[in-house]
């Protein structure tokens, strides 16, 4: 051995020494740029961010899979302390002496080991995929009558959810804005939700951290899960975010879950049925001196964000759309329910919109394909 | 240079850029491929800190367009699998290999170098990516239809140099994985028999064939997603009869048996220095081999573990097939540790290395197994989780492997030692570093960080585990530096090595340091696993197996 | 010897006359040639895993708009019989030079290279048809996998084409024996594994459809 033991110090000790000397420059690296050591080792300990566990779960299903990840836990934190210990211990304990230059015991193996630390690890896995497999069942069941249906478009880059009657194609609503306190999914808990997932461009995964569950959606296919929020979640909203790589808006890719009680859910439901408009509905012709807008769509933006119209007066929009291969629309609402809402071009072309006269008032028009970025506003008076 | 019968007039050995360049030597390969391999890791190290940059406080800081973010962590990614890892192991592979079963070279030393140059080649073109409007933006598992050719996705040059240059770097890899397997099949030196071939070459064996029978898989991916995005091919365009999933299927198919390629080698070198260092054999050979084998055939059927959501796998096959593949490798695990166990252990630079390696395999085998679980993963897949136990395993595990392997055969390869105490620096600076970036991940991913995202909410309480992976990022870097200076330095002034400056047991330290041309005037009597031990301590052990058949008298006089 | 311009080739160096290591197996070169194949094998395989993936997905295969164009003759029959023939051609040749017949080696590499290339010109020609009839690369996924397996199968046999011309011409200039052949042998197994795999195209194409 080129290392003369006789006059080293002892490695460990030097390793050790090391090891100490970096771990404090690196915390006093971190309170001179100002982070609040102290407060994160507390959150570390009280399980906010910081922990080894998922969020508690908002859904039956969640809480399937919290007892299934507590016995995983389990078994790896043994599992780790027992094997990282033995490496310790064994690199403590054998450290060869200076001087000693004997061979220690040349011990080329033990069967009954081997046998032994095969066939213990292949109970184990077995058990832990038998559980996981049963967990799987029931996390993963659909109901034969699903109780209510939703289907979630991802496209890039904004969640939009359409609320189905029990034939699950018909839409009896559209909630087009993903996020605040307008926007998003509405739940009512305690009930079970069938949920379908479709895309029209590139693969997205709809994620709820709080229902400790995502499923990816894959255009040409509609996958599906069902959930039921916990009773004890009304009144909660909960995050939800894109978790497949889907382009530059990726991380933008944001969406609310209210859960509601049932009787709140049935009151919202009711309201925003009522308050939404059919799309077009438009005059049969505008009058000679109506109002016409131009408006064009390009990078996924307005070309304008202010826009003015004479009250009670219908009056027209002639959109163009510069995007090619991305949809958009012309839409008009008023604190977040549609009053008109245009058909969509597909790629590159033209419409004309009419509408009907519109009280005064100050409007939102948008995109309702790219509600967070495609906005405006309309003032009517 | 000795002149024979044949070649009375050959020239002496070239020197100089000129044989660096045109060399079919493994070792001048071996030691090209470490110096390319390493320029890589570095580079791809630097797009890393920018993601770590970017990602330690909320708002977009560094990187105002996303679209520069994607094509950091898609460009790291891609260097550091098939530029830097794979290729760096196949590096030691070639230097170590021949002169671990007593061979003069590899079986096709022209092939050998041409598998070389394909690397540089193949790393211009994917970061020219760079200068062409845009490197590849879509991960470096590049699914469509983010990875086709339409509005919001992959449009431009920068996605189809990807796909080239990873064709010319996957031909690179196979060609080096028929290289390897003839040489080990065919040219072992007498007495070697497979039983007696040291560890490395057994999982440099198994990983060969992994390579030629997997990479090419990859390849028609490749293919298919290139047709698609420039002759109207409608392999996954869902709206004429294709299907996104197909890719995915085709990509893992190569993509996880290639995981075991990218730390077979370094498990191999990892089995290597640890009987030096404990000075006892190691523990269970057989099993090891077998326990070899079985990774190697089972990663053939666990690849959809990373589709368990696209809504289109048979969950309940890929689980199981997941969660057995933990038992070879817990095999391996407690063969290693038993190694050294009543061994008398040396801590030099290369057992560090290796306990950091056992240590952090040990989580990443550990975290893994949450995801084998179905459910569990529906909670954590594509989240800072699967970051956390990718890195676990290929930087714990395969990265401290080959720094192991560094300072172990830089000896070797140079003449020359690494210093312990530069070396021990490094060490530290790294596990530290590497556990600070990397811990804090499984707990983002439990919250419910995604992967892939330039930014984030404030509101969503990551910020103090970004900013920890952000300075634990640094120190890793930090830590490049002293082995730099380590390696400058001694290069220059080092110790002297002599043959077998860490009384080892294979054959590469039967020869002088560096090795001549040729590699071997004689070789030793090869009764075992450790030929050299066997001649060092003649008295201190009986002969492990009869030697083989004298071939020598098989040959017809007058040769 | 080193005055020699000709380069030393394996038969006519100096040490070919001398016995040597004679271990049992295959030869390198062989051994290696057969682990090529191995990946090419893998590399077909993804092809055909797309193929009947896509098939299996969709209502009715082929399209009906391309069903009638895919036909046996007068085109692709023919020419799978010859691809069959010069892998016999093929194996006489590497039977000739096993036993010193370097004439007959000659001869039969030399059909082989012919029946090669007209394998070629009449898959070309077959293209030419299938192009005019509408099933181009971007005709669906009918017409992407149709040429993506066809045409790489297309493109291992001219590399077939180049490594058997390549042999015959080293053949020509004497470099072959019945001691040292073994590019023979590899270029050989190549050319089969070529043929092996038409005949799983041509099967799945044509007759499974």
């Amino acid at each position: 051995m080129s290392l003369s033991p006789r006059t080293r110090p002892a490695t460990g000790m030097i390793v050790a020494g090391l090891f100490v000397v970096v771990v404090l420059l690196a915390l006093a690296l971190a309170v001179a740029v100002g982070i609040d050591v102290a407060g994160a080792l507390r959150a570390f300990a009280s399980g906010s961010a910081a922990s080894f566990f998922p969020p508690d779960a908002a859904t039956s299903q969640g809480d399937e899979i919290r007892s299934l990840y507590d016995i995983v836990f389990i078994f790896a934190a043994v599992i780790f302390i027992a094997v990282e210990g033995l490496i310790i211990w064994t690199v403590v304990r054998y450290r060869r002496k200076p001087g000693d230059d004997d061979l220690p015991p040349q011990t080329h193996g033990n069967n009954l080991a081997e046998i032994l630390w095969t066939v213990i690890p292949t109970v184990i896995v077995a058990y832990l995929f038998f559980i996981s497999w049963q967990t799987l069942n029931s996390v993963d069941a659909v109901s034969e009558q699903p109780e209510m249906q939703v289907r979630a478009t991802a496209g890039q880059f904004q969640w939009t959810f359409d609320y189905l009657a029990d034939d699950g194609e018909t839409i009896e609503y559209t909630q087009f804005l993903p996020t605040g306190e307008n926007g998003g999914l509405f739940a009512p808990v305690g009930v079970p939700i069938l949920m379908m997932l479709e895309s029209p461009d590139v693969n997205h995964a709809f994620y709820v951290p709080r229902f400790l569950f995502k499923r990816d959606v894959i255009p040409g296919q509609t996958n599906q899960f069902e959930f039921t929020i916990n009773e004890s979640e009304a009144g909660q909203t909960m995050r939800g975010q894109c978790a497949e790589l889907c382009g530059i808006g990726h991380r933008a890719m944001i969406f609310d879950v209210h859960a509601l009680t049932q009787a709140d859910f049935a009151t919202w439901y009711d309201e925003v049925r009522a308050s939404a408009q059919p799309s077009g509905g438009p005059p049969a012709s505008l009058p000679p001196n109506a109002t016409i807008i131009d408006i064009a769509a390009q990078n996924i933006q307005f070309d304008q964000r202010e826009l003015e119209v004479p009250a009670s007066q219908a009056f027209g929009i002639n959109f163009v759309n510069q995007d090619n291969g991305i949809p958009h629309d012309v839409a008009i609402s008023q604190d977040g329910s549609l009053k008109f809402n245009g058909d969509d071009l597909p790629t590159v072309g033209e419409i004309s919109y009419q509408i009907g006269p519109l009280e005064p008032g100050t409007y939102d028009f948008l995109c309702t394909i790219h509600p967070t970025t495609m906005t405006g506003t309309l003032t009517v008076k | 240079m000795a002149t024979t019968a044949l070649h009375p007039a050959a020239t002496g050995y070239r020197s100089g850029l000129y044989e660096w360049v045109t060399t079919t030597d493994h070792k001048k390969i071996g030691i090209l491929y470490l110096l390319n391999s390493f320029f890589f890791f570095l580079l791809a190290g630097v797009l890393a800190l920018g993601v770590r940059a970017e990602l330690a406080i909320p708002g977009l800081q560094l990187v105002t367009d996303e679209n520069l973010y994607n094509q950091l962590f898609t460009m790291h990614g891609t260097a550091m699998v098939f530029l830097f890892i794979i290729p760096i192991l196949a590096g030691f592979g070639n230097y170590v290999v021949p002169l671990q079963i007593g061979a003069p070279d590899m079986a096709f030393p022209r092939i050998n170098a041409l598998s070389f140059w394909m690397l540089p080649l193949g790393g211009l073109l994917l970061f020219s990516g760079f200068l062409v409007g845009g490197a590849a933006t879509a991960g470096w598992t590049s699914y469509p239809p983010l990875s086709e050719d339409r509005p919001l996705a992959s449009t431009g040059p920068g996605q189809d140099l990807w796909i080239t240059a990873l064709i010319l770097i996957g031909t690179s890899s196979i060609l080096g994985g028929i290289n390897f397997l003839v040489t080990i099949f065919k040219m072992r030196a007498p007495g070697l028999t497979l039983f007696r071939m040291p560890i490395l070459v057994w999982t440099v064996l198994v990983t060969s064939v992994l390579v030629v029978m997997a990479t090419p898989v990859i390849t028609s991916a490749l293919i298919m997603l290139f047709i698609d995005r420039n002759y109207g091919g409608a392999f996954f365009d869902p709206s004429r009869g294709g299907d996104p999933v197909l890719y995915q299927n085709i990509f893992w198919f190569y993509s996880h048996p290639a995981v075991y390629v990218m730390v077979l080698p370094a498990m191999g070198m990892i089995s290597e220095i640890l009987p030096v260092f404990s000075r006892k054999p190691l523990f269970g050979y057989k099993a090891f081999v077998f326990a070899t084998a079985a990774i190697g055939a089972l990663g053939f059927s666990v690849w959809a573990h990373h589709m368990f959501t696209t809504g289109s796998v048979y969950l309940p096959f890929f689980s199981l097939m997941t969660f057995l593949i933990a038992v070879p490798t817990g095999v391996k695990m407690f063969n290693w540790i038993f190694t050294m166990w009543r061994g008398k252990l040396t801590l030099a630079t290369p057992l560090l290395f290796a306990l950091g390696f056992l240590s952090m395999f040990l989580i990443g085998g550990i975290n893994g197994a949450f995801s084998a679980s179905v459910p569990v993963d529906f909670a954590l897949h594509d989240t800072y989780w699967v970051v956390a136990h990718l890195h676990y395993v290929l930087f714990g595990g395969s990265v401290f492997g080959v720094f192991a392997g560094i300072y172990y055969w830089f000896p070797k390869m140079t003449g020359r030692m690494l210093g312990e105490g530069l070396g021990k620096f490094q060490f530290v600076l790294m596990f530290i570093g590497f556990n600070l970036t990397f811990f804090p991940m499984h707990m983002l991913g439990l919250s419910g960080m995604p992967r892939r995202i330039a930014d984030y909410d404030a509101a969503a309480g990551w910020t103090d585990l970004n900013v920890a992976a952000t300075i634990g990022g640094f120190l890793i870097a930090a830590s490049m530096i002293p082995f730099l200076w380590n390696v400058f330095v001694s290069l220059r002034g080092g110790k002297v090595a002599g043959d077998d400056p860490w009384e080892a047991n294979t054959l590469e330290w039967a020869t002088t340091s560096p090795p001549p041309p040729y590699n071997f005037d004689r070789l030793p009597e090869i009764r075992s696993e450790r030929p050299l031990f066997d001649l060092r301590h003649a008295k201190a052990t009986p002969a492990a197996t009869p030697p083989g058949p004298d071939r020598t008298q098989q040959l017809p006089p007058g040769h | 010897m080193t005055t020699e311009t000709r380069s030393l080739t394996t038969e006519q160096s100096p040490v070919a006359g001398l016995a040597h290591d004679m271990r049992g197996g295959i030869s390198n070169p062989v051994l290696g040639m057969i682990l090529f194949i191995t990946s090419e094998v893998m590399f077909f395989a993804g092809l055909f895993a797309a193929y009947f993936s896509i098939r299996a997905a969709a209502d009715i295969w082929p399209p009906e708009e391309f069903g009638h164009a895919v036909q046996i003759f007068p085109l692709v029959g023919p020419a799978t019989v010859l691809l069959i023939v010069s892998s016999l051609t093929c194996q006489l040749g590497v039977w000739a030079i096993r036993r010193d017949d370097r004439t007959g080696f000659i001869r039969n590499i030399g059909v082989t290279v012919v029946l090669g290339v007209v394998f070629l010109v009449m898959q070309a020609a077959d293209y030419a048809i299938l192009y005019s009839e509408g099933l181009t690369l971007s005709a669906g996924t009918y017409g992407t996998t149709y040429y993506t397996l066809t045409g790489f199968h297309g493109a291992h046999v001219f590399a077939g084409v180049v490594m058997l011309a390549v042999v015959l011409y080293r053949g020509l200039a004497g470099q072959f024996s019945s001691r040292h052949h073994d590019a023979v042998e590899a270029t050989s197994l190549y050319w089969h594994f070529v043929d092996v795999v038409w005949i799983a195209l041509f099967a799945t194409l044509y007759i499974l459809r």
